[in-house]
């Protein structure tokens, strides 16, 4: 199997957006078993028996030739659902330690998965939001969608501090058909208000993917000396010890991510922790076999 | 202990410099953005550990630095004590030999001051211990030791006795100069016995000359009090007399704490008296003394130098300053030839009457035609006027030439028929075509712009202020010619170069009021005129001849060093010595009277000398004053900081240069620690390998 790992900093080089999301998607689809268990592959899966009222563009002709019987042609991926991505852009999504934030991070996975669901021909959506819904892309299978949703993922811009109650408030009142909501944010909040927050998209049957973006240096910061830390959403100060980072830290961190995935998990969500440091489409390529393994 | 300038101690607070550098300053350091403090707590701890002083060696020694520097500013000082010579001291006996001591002393019967100031130094020195050194000064203008310091009674008493009037003015100044650096070289107290008059005028400017070292008790013996007198304060005399009918002599008659008087003022000449006026002179008041002043308008001195003087009748105590000795020396007038085609009918008379109207009538006027001019013997003429010849007749170029190069003089004035010269006459100076008009259509006449008024031709002229030039001749000044005054249109107006032994001086715009309005300017055209004349025609400058005593006669200038100079004295003895007649430079007259000299360039001349007329004024010095002069010395509380016990003196003893050394060491090592640490740590771990192995 040709795997390509591409590693953050060097997609981060690339000045299109589009370009970006291909280069990452392609060479992983292409790295794939044609196999039908997987759910974006647009392949045939089965023929099911007419009744009146289905559409006869979707009647296999060539079976009704052979049998007179009419059948329709069903195939894994047309599964006619809607892909809403959520992008955080909120100010702690500024912090990045290896040379790329997160938000650009962030901004790569949405647009490929934005450009996944494009391939499979899903209706794609795209609310990018801080506090406010800064952006909303309604999602559509219009031609020129990519291009939409792409440019509202470029042009999104670094904002305040995070507040998932309004974005996810406004997506409720769009999401008019069931599909799949793409959450991307680092989640700097307390676990069992995330999913507070976020568990009314699931009731009307969406599937919620919740990609819990982090730099390694959230996870385990490492100092040599004591620093004045500054908290960039709210601009708070504080004088912070190496001793501290490095063991009271981290078990509150450790214990913080457990929650966050087990309350995610009980509520029926699909919870992926990305660490930044990671290539991007080995990520999401381990994010898709975890799901296969759901199909 | 202590500090002379304690508030520079104030500068210890900049230790906070080095604190705030090593401990604040790394507190605060820039914050690292994370992006969200959830998970932290506060924690006290970390500001402790973050005080922690970082490089305690360079601290100290920043610290260090800063402490020693602001000691350094404060000066600090410790007293030392150091044993007086014991029991010993010095006496000194100053007697006023100033020209007031003359004066009849009061109380007594025709006694002058200076007789009894030696009376009364007689008296001090019997009163000397056998064992205590003394020494006897003669106090005038300077201070002149008459003893080595000694103890034989014998030979201060003689000192004393040889003590003789002298013309010069008393200076209490020199006095406390002198012994301040005497207490200075002999470490020891000394008792100043000063017998003197008193007088206020020998007060210094400052009071802060008179101040006496802490060792010195001033012991004042006054002689006189204080009395009116009369002098002849002033005498204003022409040097030269050409004519004895045309001779203004102005004197001042002043009286010093004299009532309201007529007196008689009589002027002198070799001896005889030859006018006598009287003069009411006003009464003194305010410390002012009267003044009035008499004018002499004839004196038939003879040819040669004159000894004058005016006298009054005072009849008062100190009768040496009812005379003013001066001298004038009378001569024919300077013979100046005009040189004069014609052109210019107005120049010479303007030339003339200007001439004419000085005082003393010193020049005469010869005018001639420059063909005339061209074989005459010029050689009697003091100055030469060659008016806008334009080309000149054959020979008088030469002739002026030959005038000019032993050492005289020419002025050279240029107007329109020089213009279509190639130089200037004799001078040389190249001439440019065309003349410098002063055109309408710009401006309407030149003015003078750049002028040298420390030249001597240029004395009192301003810039020639209203002044005119409607035309002047465009000369090239060489490198060698002096530029004296120039246009507006930077060209130039009056230059002077030197020729062989004697110089020529241009002008160049002419002399009459056509091509500029200088002649009706009475007021610039007639000192231009005398003090050019004087300055070209009178041989150069003089040495004055009515000066005051103390002053200096130059005998020699640094080229004339093989001829002897001579000092005839008032008594007509020579004052100079074989070796000093022919190495001094100058000869200081130090008595009142005539001097006959003779400079080592053969210039003879009759100097008079007169007393300094400050002396005249008898006011004695307040006694607060004299109190307060007192006091600077041991017999006040002030003193120079000194104390101690009688056998003991306290001096302070600065502490900044072992401080100044003590901080350039500090310096030093903080250096060298900083360079330590500020290396790169790189470099530093590889010196740590390096001395490891």
């Amino acid at each position: 199997m040709l795997q390509r790992f591409l590693d953050p900093a060097v997609l981060g080089q690339l000045k299109s957006l589009d370009l970006v999301a291909k280069t990452v998607v392609d060479g992983f689809i292409s790295g794939l078993h044609r196999s039908p268990d997987f759910g974006f592959s647009p392949e045939f899966a089965e023929y099911r028996a007419y009744y009146p009222g289905d559409d006869l563009r979707h009647v296999d002709w060539n079976v009704f030739a052979r049998t007179e019987r009419m059948y329709l042609k069903r195939y894994r991926g047309e599964t006619n659902c809607q892909v809403n991505v959520l992008l955080d852009t909120s100010g702690s999504m500024k912090f990045g330690s290896k040379g790329m934030q997160k938000l650009d991070y962030a901004k790569f996975l949405a647009a490929s998965v934005l450009y996944l669901a494009h391939l499979q021909r899903d209706a794609a959506g795209l609310v990018v939001f801080d506090d406010e819904v800064r952006n909303f892309v309604q999602p559509s299978t219009r031609q020129g969608q990519l291009h939409r949703l792409l440019h509202g993922v470029s042009e999104a811009q670094l904002g305040k501090r995070t507040d998932l109650m309004r974005p996810f408030a406004h997506l409720m009142d769009f999401l008019r058909r069931r599909g799949m909501v793409a959450v991307i944010s680092d989640f700097w909040e307390a676990p069992e208000k995330v999913i507070e927050m976020v568990a009314p998209l699931r009731y009307r049957g969406n599937e919620v993917v919740l990609f819990h973006l982090l730099d390694p240096e959230e996870i385990r910061p490492k100092l040599k000396h004591p620093v004045m830390l500054e908290d960039l959403e709210t601009g708070e100060m504080m004088e912070v010890t190496p001793d501290y980072a490095a063991h009271e830290y981290r078990d509150k961190m450790n214990a913080h991510l457990q929650d966050i995935e087990s309350r995610a998990k009980g509520a029926g969500m699909d919870y992926f922790l990305v660490d930044t440091s990671r290539p991007l489409d080995a990520a999401l390529r381990e994010y898709l076999a975890l799901r296969t393994g759901r199909l | 202990m202590g500090f002379l300038t304690p508030w520079f101690l104030a500068g210890v607070v900049g230790v906070g410099l080095p604190i705030w550098l090593h401990l604040l300053k790394r507190h605060k350091s820039d914050p690292r953005p994370f992006p969200s403090l959830m998970f932290f707590e506060r924690r006290e701890q970390s500001s402790v550990v973050h005080r922690r002083l970082d490089h305690i060696l360079l601290f100290i020694l920043r610290t260090l630095m800063l402490v020693l520097l602001a000691l350094l500013f404060a000066n600090p000082f410790i007293n030392r004590t150091t044993p007086k010579a014991a029991g010993k001291k010095m006496v000194v006996v100053a007697v006023d030999d100033s020209f007031s001591m003359r004066a009849a002393a009061s109380g007594t019967s025709g006694e002058s001051r200076l007789d009894k100031a030696k009376r009364e130094a007689l008296d001090i020195i019997s009163g000397i211990p056998a064992t205590t050194a003394a020494e006897v000064v003669a106090l005038g203008g300077t201070v002149q030791a008459m003893t080595q310091q000694t103890t034989d009674p014998a030979e201060l008493r003689g000192a004393v006795a040889a003590i003789k009037p002298s013309d010069s003015r008393a200076s209490f100044g020199e006095l406390a100069r002198f012994t301040r650096t005497l207490a200075e070289s002999s470490k020891m107290p000394i008792d100043v016995h000063l017998v003197s008059d008193l007088q206020k005028s020998a007060m210094p400017p400052g009071f802060t000359d008179l101040r006496l070292t802490g060792d010195t008790t001033l012991i004042l013996h006054p002689v006189g009090g204080e009395i009116p007198n009369w002098t002849v304060e002033n005498v204003k005399a022409p040097i030269h007399v050409y004519d004895p009918k045309r001779v203004r002599i102005q004197a001042t008659i002043a009286g010093f704490g004299t009532p309201a008087a007529t007196r008689t003022v009589s002027l002198v000449l070799n001896g005889k008296v030859v006018q006598s006026k009287p003069v009411d002179v006003p009464a003194a008041a305010d410390h002012q003394p009267g003044r009035a002043q008499v004018e002499f308008n004839e004196l038939a001195a003879s040819y040669g130098p004159n000894r004058c003087e005016v006298r009054i009748d005072s009849a008062d105590a100190l009768p040496g300053d009812d005379g003013f000795p001066f001298s004038v020396e009378r001569a024919d007038p300077k013979k100046i030839l005009f040189i004069d085609n014609g052109r210019h009918p107005y120049a010479e008379k303007y030339y003339r009457t200007a001439l004419d109207s000085s005082t003393d009538a010193a020049f005469v006027l010869d005018p001639q035609r420059p063909e005339t001019a061209a074989t005459a013997n010029l050689a009697g003429y003091s100055l030469i006027v060659l008016d806008d010849l334009g080309p000149l007749p054959p020979g008088l170029e030469e002739n002026l030439q030959r005038y000019v190069n032993p050492g005289k003089s020419l002025l050279v004035v240029l107007g329109p028929a020089s213009v279509a010269m190639p130089k200037v006459p004799v001078e040389g100076d190249p001439i440019q075509p065309g003349a410098s008009y002063a055109a309408r259509e710009t401006e309407r006449f030149l003015t003078v712009s750049d002028i040298d008024s420390g030249h001597p031709m240029m004395k009192g002229l301003e810039r020639l202020e209203g002044v005119s030039f409607y035309q002047a001749v465009r000369v090239a000044a060489s490198k060698d010619a002096h530029v004296i005054a120039k246009l507006n249109d930077q060209t130039p107006l009056l230059l002077e170069r030197p020729i062989g032994q004697g110089k020529v001086m241009v002008f160049t715009s002419t002399f009459d009021n056509v091509s500029n309005d200088l002649p009706v300017h009475g007021a610039y055209w007639v000192p231009f005129v005398l003090q050019s004349a004087t300055y070209l025609g009178g041989g150069g400058a003089e040495q004055p001849v009515n000066v005051a005593v103390d002053s200096y006669v130059e005998l020699r200038t640094g080229e004339s060093k093989n001829t002897a100079a001579e000092v005839l004295d008032q008594d007509g003895k020579r004052a100079l010595s074989l070796e000093e007649a022919t190495t001094a430079k100058t000869y200081q007259l130090t008595r009142e009277g005539f001097f006959d000299v003779k400079t080592a360039s053969g210039q003879r001349s009759l100097i008079a000398a007169h007393a300094d007329r400050r002396e005249s004024d008898l006011t004695v010095i307040p006694q607060d004053a004299l109190d307060l002069w007192k006091g600077t010395g041991s017999g006040g509380a002030g003193g120079d900081g000194a104390g101690g016990t009688a056998d003991q003196k306290t001096t302070p003893w600065s502490l900044s240069p072992l401080l100044l050394l003590l901080l350039l060491l500090v310096a030093l090592a903080e250096s060298v620690v900083a360079n330590g640490y500020l290396r790169a740590p790189e470099e530093r771990q590889e010196g740590a390998r390096k001395e490891a192995a």
